[in-house]
């Protein structure tokens, strides 16, 4: 029997981590899995903290789990991916990009944020792969593919979903003008190594 | 993307909550479906939209839920199917018309979607909208899946015209907006109006005795509920297991609840309840036979805990029920998986242990990470209002902390956020300028404000300025029209022409509806003309009498969407001298401090100006687009 998989998705609001989520949850119907998601929708969420819950398994019934239960945290700025490393099991693995968007609160206190010093806190938590996802998202040609890029290095490190069901429910979630460049920015996170 | 309103019986779809409803109402023939948005319940029509439910369906927004309601209601007793939609607050609001229906009744079913928000994430109140089952005496039922939110819909229309009364489905957040594997099922045509037969003791609530006999009918109607029930729903109440050891739940909390048991490896009987009012007391006696210990697991209020204790004294029968009033679980927020783990593993399995909810995160925390609560977006026309009134204030001679800005519902609330801290009230729709009106009448000597969003004025606003105008009451009224329903994801508002099913509409503008109530002084300002804004506030606060800024700029993402963005700004380093003016002021989301100098992050800028306006060392720069 397959064994629930839990996976948090760390954004800041209207950084794609819905769409990242809804094409986690098609690839899983797809491949005849269950799935529950829970998320906070609405236009009040941009630029503000969101957290999405993915779950997939045999049969799952609740759409979020508790603190220490996630297998992964995919994060898409690292002071929300900080901030959601509590949902995080020690042994979870934790792929993030590099981006940072400091909050008009910090900024608002001068509070200045450094980069290395975030991620050793994310490493000294659970295994971490740091991925430059808005770089790598710029080089096809579509900034916002930062979520595709790290779905992409997800992709690699996870046995639930089967490749093919993972590009189909790109192609039925992605707008159809986003499609080839999301495409790309998931190859280049599938083929994404970490140099340290 | 898969079309989710015409794939054929059988498939089986990754859908949200709402989108599974839009399904259902589709697949038990809907003909009229109405509503107004609201987190949670907002995608239910935006999916209808955005699928195309067909020419035969009459799918649009209404100006407010009581005229969704009633739009709905007027449909079913002419025969049509007819649903409407609404988050939590939005059934008090309809409240009036609702509890009316049960005494004249349906003929086309008729389902009215409650969407509650335990947490609350996106509510004013945990307003617990079960009760509405026993306030307003309809048939309630409440899904705990997306599937069974799907199944259900279909159901509410067969029980509604067996029963002939309107039925709620009530939803909460964990459904309306959680995606979940869901297997369709076959479509219905839509059933519209076919006679609409006069019945004057039915349908005209100005007798009272004929108000005595339908309050006679429809206790008749409700005690046959049950039974109906169990009949035609494909989603029935069940009882799994055998065990003295008993939960009762309903809706999301079962969802907990059924992975509890599974990972506790416990043998307990789980009661799950579909139909909440009335309450199905054949069922429930049975399923709570020779039960030893009841532990009742449900969001929000401790309704279900109430209705199994009277039934269990009725029942005589001597059972510890555990839940909410005993501290079991918690009176206020979401549920859990941990939460209800440790309620079955304290009670019915009695033990001491339970597992910790602090996560071991603790050791870890030396990095302070600064909250992000939403703000208003970069470029947001709203912020640059606020701004202008803030120092319209100012200008006319007033200080800050005494002229009161009553705020209202919608993304222009967000001004409560720092820096600018705007509002000081939020409370229910349209209430700003009652609100306000109530402070001066109570003889406040200052000037008070009332900032109201388009939407949310014709929602509620358009009474509370007749109130204002006709008792003459001086107050600054500010109407933030971005032109549509931003909040909620964009939906249209009645000064629009053309819907979003297509149809053609006729705008009702809100300055012909100001005019025609007769406002001492009106005003028409682009907000992103700050310096003429600023002087418009500041010579409307000097005046007497009912005065009413109409502060009109397309929300920034729409008109960003629509139009592309045409210039862009940057900040010039070298002549940033890190004053932080420019965020001070704005709190634009879209520009941070990086130690010594301020950014603009360049995707997310969309190029209102406002920052540049406000540093002092001309630092910030426009840049052009092609
Ligand atoms: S107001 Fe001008 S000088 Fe001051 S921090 Fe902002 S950009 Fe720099
Ligand atoms: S111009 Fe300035 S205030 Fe306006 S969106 Fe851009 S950064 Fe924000």
């Amino acid at each position: 029997m397959v064994k629930t998989v839990n996976i948090a998705i760390a954004s800041v609001g209207g950084q794609g981590g819905l769409t990242l989520s809804r094409v986690l949850a098609v690839a899983a119907v797809l491949d005849g899995l269950s799935v529950r998601t829970g998320e906070t929708l609405g236009m009040a969420q941009r630029y503000g903290s969101v957290v999405s819950y993915v779950r997939i398994g045999a049969r799952v019934f609740s759409p979020t789990f508790s603190e220490s239960e996630g297998d992964y945290l995919l994060g898409l700025e690292l002071l929300e991916t900080a901030r959601a490393l509590r949902l995080l099991k020690p042994s979870g693995l934790v792929i993030v990009s590099d981006t940072i968007r400091p909050p008009v609160t910090a900024s608002l206190n001068r509070e200045v944020y450094d980069k290395n010093k975030l991620v050793d806190y994310i490493r000294s938590y659970a295994e971490t792969l740091v991925v430059p996802a808005q770089k790598l998202a710029t080089e096809v040609g579509n900034p916002r593919a930062a979520n595709m890029v790290l779905l992409g290095v997800f992709h690699r490190h996870q046995d639930l979903i089967t490749d093919t069901s993972m590009r189909k429910a790109i192609s039925e979630v992605v707008p159809p003008k986003w499609l080839e460049s999301s495409l790309r920015a998931f190859e280049l996170g599938l083929s994404f190594i970490e140099k340290r | 993307m898969v079309n989710v309103l015409k794939a054929p019986a059988g498939v089986k779809l990754a859908l949200m909550g709402n989108e599974a409803i839009a399904r259902g109402l589709v697949e038990a023939g809907a003909s009229v479906v109405t509503g107004y948005p609201g987190t949670p319940s907002s995608e239910v029509i935006m999916t209808l939209h955005e699928f195309g439910a067909g020419s035969e369906v009459y799918v649009e927004w209404a100006v407010n839920e009581r005229v969704a309601f009633e739009v709905a209601y007027g449909a079913s007793i002419g025969g049509a199917r007819a649903a409407v939609t609404m988050k939590a607050p939005g059934a008090s609001v309809a409240l009036d018309p609702i509890v009316s229906s049960a005494y004249g009744g349906v003929e086309g079913g008729l389902m009215v979607l409650v969407a509650d928000d335990p947490g609350p994430h996106t509510t004013q109140t945990e307003q617990d909208n079960r009760w509405l089952g026993f306030l307003a005496k309809l048939p309630l039922v409440s899904p705990s899946s997306p599937q069974e939110a799907k199944d259900l819909t279909v159901s509410s229309f067969d029980l509604s015209e067996r029963i002939k009364l309107p039925v709620i489905l009530r939803t909460t957040t964990r459904v309306n907006h959680s995606i979940g594997e869901v297997r369709l099922g076959p479509i219905r045509p839509p059933k519209k109006a076919s006679l609409f037969k006069k019945d004057i003791p039915r349908f005209v609530r100005a007798g009272m005795l004929w108000n005595l006999e339908r309050h006679k009918w429809l206790n008749k109607q409700l005690a046959a509920v049950e039974e109906v029930f169990e009949r035609v729903s494909t989603v029935p109440n069940t009882v799994e297991g055998s065990s003295e050891l008993c939960i009762v739940t309903e809706g999301s909390a079962y969802n907990y609840v059924a992975e509890a048991v599974s990972e506790l490896g416990a043998d307990v009987r789980v009661v799950k309840l579909t139909l909440l009012y009335p309450i199905p007391k054949k069922f429930l006696s049975k399923a709570l036979d020779r039960c030893d210990k009841v532990l009742v697991v449900e969001e929000l209020d401790p309704y279900l805990e109430l209705v199994v204790k009277s039934l269990l004294a009725e029942l005589d029968a001597r059972v510890t029920v555990y839940g909410k009033s005993t501290g079991h679980l918690p009176l206020e927020g979401e549920l859990n998986r941990k939460s209800v783990h440790n309620a079955v593993l304290t009670t019915l399995l009695a033990s001491k242990v339970a597992v910790s909810t602090q996560s071991h995160s603790v050791a870890h925390q030396d990095v302070r990470i600064a909250p992000r609560p939403p703000p208003m977006c970069p470029g947001c026309p709203h912020r640059n209002m606020y701004i202008a009134l803030l120092m319209g204030i100012a200008r006319a001679g007033y200080r800050r902390d005494e002229v009161p800005v009553f705020g209202d519902i919608g993304c222009y609330a967000l001004g409560v956020q720092p820096p600018l801290e705007a509002i000081w009230t939020e409370h229910s729709m349209g209430a700003s300028i009652s609100m306000a009106m109530g402070l001066k009448v109570a003889g406040y000597d200052k000037p008070v404000v009332a900032v109201i969003g388009d939407s949310t004025f014709y929602h509620a606003g358009v009474q509370s300025l007749v109130e204002a105008v006709h008792k003459q009451v001086d107050v600054l009224v500010v109407i933030a029209d971005n032109s549509v329903v931003a909040m909620t994801g964009h939906q249209s508002t009645p000064a629009w022409s053309e819907l979003e099913s297509g149809r053609r509409s006729r705008p009702v503008p809100i300055e012909s509806i100001i005019r025609a109530i007769g406002v001492d002084y009106v005003e028409v300002v682009d907000p992103y003309d700050i310096d003429s804004s600023i002087a418009t506030f500041e010579t409307l606060l000097k005046k007497p009498g009912v005065k009413v800024v109409i502060s009109r700029h397309p929300c920034a993402l729409m008109e960003a969407r629509l139009r592309g963005v045409y210039r862009r700004y940057r900040v010039v380093s070298d002549r940033c001298v890190g004053c932080l003016a420019c965020i001070r002021v704005t709190g634009c989301p879209a520009m941070f401090f990086d130690g010594s100098k301020v950014k603009i992050v360049e995707e997310d800028c969309l190029g209102c100006g406002l920052c540049a306006r406000f540093c002092p060392y001309k630092a910030i720069e426009v840049v052009k687009l092609g």
